[in-house]
C-alpha cells in the first residue's frame, strides 16, 4: 500500500509491504529534486554563500555555515577571530532551537491526536529569528557569514537585545514545554522522573507511555555525529560505546534507483543522526538514561530533540560571556579567491543532524559541489537485507498511522533531502 | 461567524523559505482569524494535497511559491495543471517570492522551461496571459512576511493596490532597498572605505550592494522587526528583482572605476559629476569610527 506523506517540507511516498499483518518492508521515495549542486557549478565560489541557504527554508542557516566552513577549508592559513567563531555558533544554535519548536508544535502534536499549536511554534521561533537577525540582518536566508568571519559588528546594546530574546525564549520553555526552572530540567538524569513534570513535553511522553508506544521507532541504536563545536562532539555511539576518532572519508553516498534521495553510509553501515545521536555522542545523562530504558524509540528521540532547546539556550548564554567585542569580526583572507584552486569540506550540526558540504574550486570558480543532508542519513532507503535507519524503525509495525509517526519522529525534510 | 478568506498555498520548485518567512508574521493569531488555508505546506489544513489535486476545493486566493515548470509535479500532478484548475475559481492569484514571480534561483534547476508565473526573468512569459488581471506579485527571496500578509489583507478588503510593471504593489516596491539603510551617509558623500565587519561604510562601491537599484522595503519595514542585510553589513543581493541571482555577488561590477549598475534613474554622466562634487566633502566623522574614543 502506498501512502503519500505530506507536510514534510514537501512529500515522500512510502510504499508499505505487509506480511501477516505487519510491515515487512517500506520503500521510501522522494519524487523531485532541484539540482542545487548543478546550479552551483561554474559560479563564483562566494556566490555559494547566497545560493546555499536557499537549499532549505527551515535550516538554510546551517547550509550557510556549512558553505562558509567548506570554502574556508580550501585556504591554507586562513585567520578567523574567536569572536566570529562564537557569533556563527550562536546564530546556528538559534536556528536549531527554532526548528525544534516548529517540529514539536507543528509536526509532532498532530501525530498524537492534538491540534497543532501554531502560536506556540511561531512565538519562540520568531524570537530566535530576531536573535539571528541582530547579527545576520534577517532570518531566513542571510549570508552574513563570509570567508574570513562575519560581516556584522556587534555592540554592547546588541548583546543586551539578544539576551532579552533569549530570556524570553527560556521563559516560554519554562511556562509551556517543561514547567519547571530549566536548571531542574537540565540537571535531571532520570528519564522516568521527567514523567512527573508538567508541560507539553511531559504530556506527550506520558501519552507515549500510556498508549504503549514505548517500543515504537527503534532502529539500529547506532548513532553518528560529525559537526563538532564548543558544544557538540564528533563521534559515533554503538550501544552506549562512544568513539571519537571517525573520519568523513568513510562517509559514502550512493544512488537509489527509485528515489531522488541518495543513501548515505559510514563504513557501509547506516547510522542515525540528529539530536538523539548528538546526545548519545555527548553522553548527556538524561538522554543516555532514556536510551537505556527505552532504547532508540520515539520516546528518546522526542525527548532528545526538545531537551536540546534548553541545552542550547543555556550553552549560548555561556558563549556570550566569552565574546570579546574588541576582536575583529572579519579578517580579510590574504589570498584573493580568484587565485585559489583547491578543495575542501565541512561538517556542521543542523537541526536534524550532520550536514556535510564538499567543494572543489578552480580559480575561484566552483568546479564541483556536493551536499549530504541529515535527512539523507536517517531516511536513506536501503534494501530488504539492509534497511535504512527509518525503514528499520517502521518494520514490524501493524498500521500505517503509527508508521507515519515513527517516520516523522526523524523529522523528514523533503527539500533538503532532495536538494 | 465572519467569513474567512480561503487560501491555497501551493509550492512549486521551492525551498519553502517563503513559508518560513511567513511564519515570522507577529500577529499570526489575528491572521488565522481572518484567513484559512485549504492547504499549506506546514500548517494543518482541512484538505490534503491529494484532495487538492484530485478534487476542486472552493477557495478565494491561489498563492504560488516556487518556480514553475510543466514537468514539476506535486502528488503526481503537474503544478501547471494545478494552477490552471484553481486559477479559474479564485478571485486573486499571488506569486510569492522571486521564484514564483521571475524564476529566481530555481529557474536553473533543470526542469523544462522553468520560469515565474508571468515572467521569465524580465521577459513576459506567454503562458497564463488570461490570468494577468488576477495576479499580484510579491517578490523577494524570501518575501517579507509583512509584504505578503498586508497584500492578502488588501485583497480581503478589496483595496485597489497600485502595481508596478511586474505586478508588484507599489506600496512596497516603489522604494529602493537603499532607502533607510544606516549606511546612507557613506553613500551620499561617496566615502568608499567599507570593510566587512564594521558598522561604517557603504557596500555599493566595492562589495556589490544592489540596494540602490533594487525595489523593496527591507530598510523601511526591517526584517524580523529588528534589522536588515545592509544595516548588518551584508550587501543587498537584489533578491526582489527579475535578475536575481546575478553573478559575483560580493563584488561591485565596475567599468573604469564606475559601478556598472547605478541607482534607479541616475545617468552615468550625472553620477560622475555628482560623485566628483560629493568627494570634495571630506567629512571627518565619516572617515573615522562611528563610536570613537
Ligand atoms: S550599503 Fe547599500 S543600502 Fe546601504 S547605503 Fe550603501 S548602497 Fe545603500
Ligand atoms: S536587502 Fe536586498 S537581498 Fe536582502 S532581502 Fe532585501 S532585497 Fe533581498
Amino acid at each position: 500500500m502506498i501512502k503519500l506523506i505530506e507536510k514534510i517540507e514537501g512529500e515522500a511516498k512510502l510504499n508499505f509491504n505487509f506480511k501477516e499483518g505487519r510491515i515487512d518492508f517500506v520503500d521510501i521515495e522522494f519524487m523531485s529534486t532541484r539540482n542545487i549542486e548543478n546550479i552551483l557549478r561554474g559560479k563564483n565560489a562566494f556566490d555559494a554563500l547566497v545560493i546555499n541557504p536557499r537549499v532549505c527554508g527551515i535550516c538554510g542557516h546551517a547550509h550557510l555555515i556549512a558553505t562558509v566552513q567548506a570554502l574556508e577549508s580550501c585556504y591554507d592559513n586562513l585567520e578567523l577571530s574567536n569572536k566570529a567563531k562564537i557569533i556563527r555558533e550562536l546564530t546556528l544554535n538559534f536556528e536549531l532551537i527554532q526548528n525544534h519548536f516548529k517540529w514539536f508544535y507543528l509536526t509532532m502534536l498532530p501525530l498524537f491526536g492534538h491540534k497543532q499549536e501554531i502560536l506556540k511554534a511561531t512565538y519562540p521561533s520568531q524570537l530566535m529569528g530576531k536573535a539571528i537577525a541582530i547579527f545576520g540582518g534577517q532570518y531566513p536566508h542571510t549570508s552574513y557569514a563570509v570567508v574570513g568571519g562575519v560581516v556584522c559588528e556587534i555592540t554592547e546594546i546588541d548583546i543586551i537585545k539578544l539576551q532579552h530574546y533569549m530570556v524570553e525564549t527560556l521563559k516560554f520553555v519554562e511556562e509551556n514545554l517543561v514547567k519547571t526552572k530549566s536548571e531542574n530540567f537540565l540537571t535531571c538524569e532520570d528519564a522516568g522522573a521527567l514523567l512527573d513534570f508538567e508541560g507539553d513535553l511531559p504530556d506527550i511522553l506520558r501519552q507515549i507511555k500510556k498508549e504503549n508506544l514505548l517500543e515504537y521507532g527503534k532502529s539500529y541504536d547506532r548513532f553518528i555525529s560529525f559537526g563538532h563545536n564548543s558544544y557538540f562532539k564528533k563521534g559515533k555511539s554503538l550501544k552506549t560505546k562512544v568513539t571519537h576518532n571517525i573520519s568523513i572519508l568513510h562517509v559514502k553516498e550512493s544512488e537509489v534507483p527509485s528515489s531522488f534521495a541518495k543513501n548515505v553510509s559510514f563504513k557501509d553501515k547506516y547510522y542515525e543522526v540528529g539530536p538523539l545521536a548528538r546526545a548519545m555522542v555527548n553522553k548527556t545523562p538524561l538522554i543516555a538514561d532514556a536510551n537505556k530504558k527505552y532504547g532508540d524509540s520515539i520516546f528518546s528521540r522526542i525527548l532528545a530533540r526538545v531537551c536540546e532547546i534548553s541545552q542550547l539556550l543555556q550553552h549560548s548564554k555561556e558563549l556570550i560571556k566569552d565574546l570579546d567585542l574588541s576582536e575583529e569580526s572579519y579578517i580579510e583572507p590574504s589570498m584573493d579567491i580568484s587565485k585559489l584552486s583547491s578543495s575542501g569540506y565541512s561538517a556542521v550540526e543542523a537541526a536534524r543532524g550532520t550536514l556535510i558540504h564538499k567543494v572543489e574550486i578552480e580559480n575561484g570558480m566552483i568546479k564541483n559541489y556536493e551536499i549530504i543532508t541529515p535527512t539523507q542519513w536517517n531516511l536513506s532507503g536501503g534494501t530488504k537485507d539492509k534497511h535504512g535507519v527509518s525503514q528499520k524503525a517502521m518494520i514490524g509495525l501493524s498500521d500505517v498511522k503509527t508508521a507515519e509517526l515513527v517516520f516523522k519522529s526523524f523529522d523528514v525534510c523533503s527539500v533538503c533531502t532532495t536538494h | 461567524m465572519k467569513k474567512k478568506m480561503r487560501i491555497l498555498w501551493l509550492s512549486a520548485i521551492a525551498c519553502n523559505g517563503n513559508t518560513h518567512s511567513f511564519l515570522n508574521y507577529p500577529y499570526m493569531e489575528q491572521f488565522l482569524d481572518d484567513f484559512e488555508f485549504i492547504y499549506h505546506p506546514v500548517i494543518d489544513s482541512e484538505y490534503s494535497l491529494k484532495d487538492i489535486v484530485s478534487k476542486e476545493i472552493t477557495c478565494d486566493i491561489l498563492l504560488i511559491e516556487g518556480a514553475i515548470s510543466k514537468e514539476f509535479k506535486r502528488a503526481d500532478v503537474s503544478v501547471v495543471d494545478i494552477i490552471e484548475k484553481y486559477s479559474k475559481i479564485v478571485q486573486k492569484i499571488v506569486t510569492v517570492g522571486t521564484c514564483a514571480t521571475f524564476g529566481g534561483i530555481f529557474r536553473e534547476s533543470g526542469y523544462e522551461n522553468t520560469s515565474g508565473l508571468h515572467f521569465d526573468q524580465e521577459e513576459p512569459s506567454e503562458n497564463f496571459q488570461d490570468l494577468l488581471d488576477k495576479t499580484i506579485s510579491v517578490s523577494g527571496c524570501p518575501v517579507h512576511h509583512e509584504v505578503l500578509v498586508n497584500t492578502l489583507y488588501a485583497i480581503k478588503k478589496e483595496v485597489a493596490l497600485k502595481l508596478d510593471n511586474f505586478l508588484r504593489p507599489k506600496e512596497f516596491y516603489a522604494y529602493t532597498v537603499h532607502n533607510g539603510c544606516t549606511r546612507n551617509e557613506y553613500f551620499e558623500y561617496k566615502v568608499d572605505n567599507h570593510r566587512f565587519g564594521e558598522l561604517e561604510g557603504c557596500m555599493f562601491y566595492d562589495h556589490g550592494c544592489q540596494a540602490p537599484f533594487t525595489h523593496g522595503s527591507c530598510n523601511k519595514i526591517l526584517w524580523n522587526e529588528v534589522n536588515s542585510k545592509t544595516r548588518a553589513g551584508l550587501p543587498c543581493m537584489g533578491c526582489t528583482e527579475p535578475t536575481f541571482p546575478r553573478q559575483n555577488l560580493f563584488n561591485t561590477k565596475k567599468n573604469m572605476a564606475i559601478p556598472e549598475n547605478l541607482p534607479v534613474g541616475v545617468g552615468k554622466r550625472v553620477y560622475l559629476t555628482l560623485a566628483g562634487i560629493s568627494k570634495a566633502f571630506k567629512i571627518d566623522r565619516l572617515e573615522k569610527k562611528l563610536f570613537d574614543d
